[in-house]
């Protein structure tokens, strides 16, 4: 029994297919939610689904001169690095499948894998496009990992753990992290921004210079499944962020909730900015990321120590 | 330098309806002066022809069966027309006009597209088109 | 298969088709890295060979021909044209035709500066004030549509005269939509002076100095935003300009921010003319009757279009079609002037240099 319930968690609830319906409606959420705030209607709420059904039936287009076997393989793991990471964290706000101690690390890691594999299937082609769109991919993940990192890492010394559910079991208890760490709340989730490369942090993909950037040359499954995984990247995320941040995420209609509302001050920013042109946000990271939450470290260790 | 200077107006949309125009479940209304298809009144008509000569695209034929008794015969290929309205500016005896309240006139297939109209009202002497959207063409 | 990389650069190729241009247009950039080491750019291909029409068919019929050279523009190419054609003719039109005749022009400049507010800030990245800059443009399509009955290509020229009367319900919707717009321009304004993060993408990109415009013959915004003071409205007054002038709006950075402040600022300027010219509107008839065989002659016409000036060559030989019509349209002037900037610059500053200079492909090519 045991290795049938795994498998249907692992394949069905809360991994697998339900994650990917979640990845598709979040995304759908965030395009609504953006539509909302430029006045504009926005897409149906089937409109992410259908797109991936509608890539699924196309023809794969596989270009000259690219190493097929890598081609091909690179959405694949991407999409399984971000569905693996998922294994650690409390989704639907119910306790991750598995854990164990260090896992933030590892889900971090994965988290990454997704946006290395999308690095290196750019670099794969001979496309100008795909490889300006994987040197900015490749920079930008560069850039933003360190501070991301370490603000995820503020609540972790906070808990005194560097398990991911004891954290969020830490955070559920009433204790509001964003409000006793408000700069790593802050650089926590503009680094998410970062990570899934929403504006302004969209010039890896940024359409009107790059055409899609890496994925320019990808066309039915390839590009299907780098679309879930970037769904899946953002579910997860946002799951960290809210988990860690916002006083946990107890039971599944807290965890809708807080993400939900996560989403609204993410989309909020996506409409004020611009895109940010890829030395610029080098110099955001590493000037003012770094800085910020470098000082909301420092002021944990005082405040430690006392 | 301010950053996020369009904030006031994503807030204030945050909670407004969106302007989109949900077409087709809402249609606007055509506005007054609409220059749509061309209608012709064939009494006050001398056959001079200045709206054909006049048409940057062709789309009116004047066919002249009877000079003395007035007969004429004018073709409107409604397909090639851009709706300019150039043919009413030239028509020196003001019979045509254009209809103000009908834009959405495109079809599935040409059928509906040739208009031919006498000017004693009797039959012209080669049929409309059929009429498109699920009737049969005639060969 | 050959691929373009020799030593550390490569060509990266926008155009002819390429998300940030919105009409066909070869472009080559060859970088380094990032930076742009040179750039070569090759038109003609929305060329529809217009000039060559225009002589197979009469004086009438070419109004909508050139009128249909370009969307955006569609009433400036009509009027240079009727304005030559007329003076050919030795035609003197009524004050209300002219006044009719800039009022639309006017309504024109302001949809197409609002146009282009939303296609550069979406060229920046900056979604939101294109959807908002778009949704606002909707009030003078809807000023257009009431006077002319149609959004795109108004056909309101007809040759000697106008199709359509201004009438006082007419006139009380423009002042309306006029306020509005009016407060809307200035929240832009505002937002493209002081937004940081589109200020970073613009402050100080694609500078170009008043000697390098005069040198490489930019017209219009482009040309004012650098310091050049070319207007024909002032320099050489058209239709009802010389009894409602207009001021020349000038900014001497010639950078990408001195480009939007530029066509804010005309918009302000169309604004204030409006209200002068529909509450002071002079009578007269709306058409004049013209021969159908044109004198024979030469004559030039120029007039402000949105982008800078347009230029009609119109030759008769006494028939009743033209001997040779030839059309030069300001984008052709300005687009050099990318080529020359676009170097030294970061890949992601090309379209936003491309969008500056208010590209028309269509108006280029004919």
């Amino acid at each position: 029994m045991n290795t049938v319930t795994t498998i249907a968690a692992l394949l069905l609830f809360p991994s697998g297919l339900i994650l990917l319906l979640s990845g598709l409606a979040f995304e759908w959420a965030d395009r609504k939610l953006l539509a909302q705030y430029q006045n504009r209607l926005g897409p149906r709420w089937f409109q992410p689904l259908a797109d991936v059904v509608k890539l699924l039936a196309k023809e794969e287009v596989v270009p000259e001169g690219v190493n097929r076997t890598l081609f091909i393989a690179l959405p694949i793991a991407g999409l399984a690095g971000a569905l693996t990471a998922a294994l650690y964290t409390p989704l639907f706000g119910l306790q991750p499948a598995y854990s164990f101690r260090g896992d933030l690390i590892v889900t971090l890691y994965l988290l990454s894998l997704l946006t290395l594999c999308m690095g290196l299937a750019g670099s794969n082609t001979l496309d100008r496009f795909s490889l300006v769109g994987a040197t900015r991919t490749l920079t930008q993940l560069f850039s933003y990992e360190a501070p991301f990192m370490l603000a995820l890492l503020g609540p972790a010394v906070a808990a005194g753990s560097w398990q991911i559910s004891e954290i969020a079991d830490y955070s559920s208890a009433g204790r509001y992290l964003l409000l006793t760490q408000p700069l790593g709340f802050l650089v926590a989730i503009v680094g998410l921004m970062g990570k899934l490369e929403l504006p302004p942090f969209d010039a890896p993909e940024a359409e009107t210079e790059i055409v899609a950037g890496a994925r320019t040359e990808y066309s039915g499954r390839g590009l299907a499944l780098f679309r879930l995984g970037k769904g899946v990247e953002l579910v997860v995320g946002l799951t960290l962020v809210a988990a860690f941040y916002m006083g946990g995420v107890a039971n599944p209609l807290l965890w809708l909730v807080k993400t939900l509302i996560l989403l609204l001050v993410m989309v909020a920013l996506q409409a004020l900015f611009t895109r940010l042109r890829i030395d610029q946000t080098v110099g955001l990271w590493w000037r003012y990321g770094a800085l910020l939450v470098l000082v909301q470290w420092l002021i944990m260790v005082l405040v430690g120590l006392l | 330098m301010k950053p996020g200077t369009m904030l006031k107006d994503i807030a204030r949309s945050l909670v407004r309806k969106p302007v989109t125009e949900r077409y087709p479940f809402e249609r606007r209304p055509a506005p007054d002066r609409l220059r749509g298809q061309l209608i012709w009144n064939p009494d006050p008509c001398t056959g001079c022809g200045l709206c054909a000569l006049d048409c940057p695209a062709d789309a009116i034929e004047v066919l002249v069966i009877d000079k003395k008794a007035k007969i004429f015969e004018i073709t409107y290929h409604l397909d090639r027309c851009t709706f300019c309205g150039q043919c009413v500016e030239s028509c020196r005896q003001g019979c045509l006009e254009m209809q103000d309240d009908q834009w959405e006139l495109a079809a599935l297939d040409r059928g509906g597209f040739l208009i031919m109209r006498r000017k004693d009202g009797a039959a012209p002497a080669k049929q409309d088109s059929p009429p498109a959207n699920g009737d049969e063409q005639a060969a | 298969m050959t691929t373009n990389t020799t030593s550390e650069r490569f060509t990266v190729p926008i155009g002819p088709q390429h998300p940030a241009l919105k009409e066909p247009g070869a472009f080559r950039f060859n970088v380094d890295g990032e930076i742009v080491t040179s750039a070569t750019v090759r038109l003609g291909y929305a060329h529809r060979g217009i000039e060559k029409l225009a002589e197979n068919q009469n004086w009438v019929q070419n109004i909508y021909l050139f009128e249909r050279t370009c969307g955006i523009c569609s009433h400036t190419h009509a009027t240079t044209y009727c304005l030559g054609v007329e003076k050919l003719a030795g035609v003197e039109v009524s004050p209300r035709v002219s006044a009719i005749r800039t009022l639309v022009a006017e309504l024109e400049r302001i949809h197409s500066h609002l146009l282009w507010l939303g296609v550069s800030a979406h060229e920046a990245g900056f979604d939101t004030l294109f959807m908002f800059g778009w949704r606002d443009r909707e009030t003078v399509m809807d000023l257009l549509e009431m006077i002319s009955g149609n959004r795109v290509n108004y056909s309101v020229n007809i040759l000697g005269g106008v199709k359509v009367d201004v009438t006082p319900e007419i006139v009380e919707q423009i002042l309306a939509g006029v306020d509005l717009l009016e407060e809307r321009t200035k929240h832009y304004l505002d937002v493209v002076s002081t937004d940081a993060g589109f200020l970073q993408r613009t402050r100080g990109v694609g500078v170009m100095t008043r000697e390098q415009a005069e040198a490489l013959g930019a017209v219009g915004p482009t040309a004012r935003a650098s310091g050049v003071a070319r207007d024909l409205r002032v320099d050489a007054p058209y239709l009802s300009y010389s009894d409602f002038p207009v001021q020349m709006i000038l900014d001497d950075r010639g950078d990408l921010e001195a480009r939007f402040v530029v066509r804010l600022r005309e918009l302000f300027e169309s604004y204030r003319l409006l209200r002068e010219l529909v509450t002071h509107m002079p009578e007269g008839e709306l058409a004049t009757r013209m021969p159908r065989r044109i004198k024979a002659g030469e004559t030039v016409s120029r007039l402000e279009a949105p982008r800078g000036d347009v230029f009609y060559f119109i030759q008769s030989n006494g028939s009743d079609k033209p001997a040779r019509v030839h059309v030069r349209t300001p984008t052709v002037c300005n687009m050099t002037s990318v080529v020359k900037l676009a170097l030294g610059h970061q890949l992601a500053d090309v379209p936003l240099i491309l969008a500056g200079i208010d590209p028309c492909f269509s108006c280029n090519d004919r």
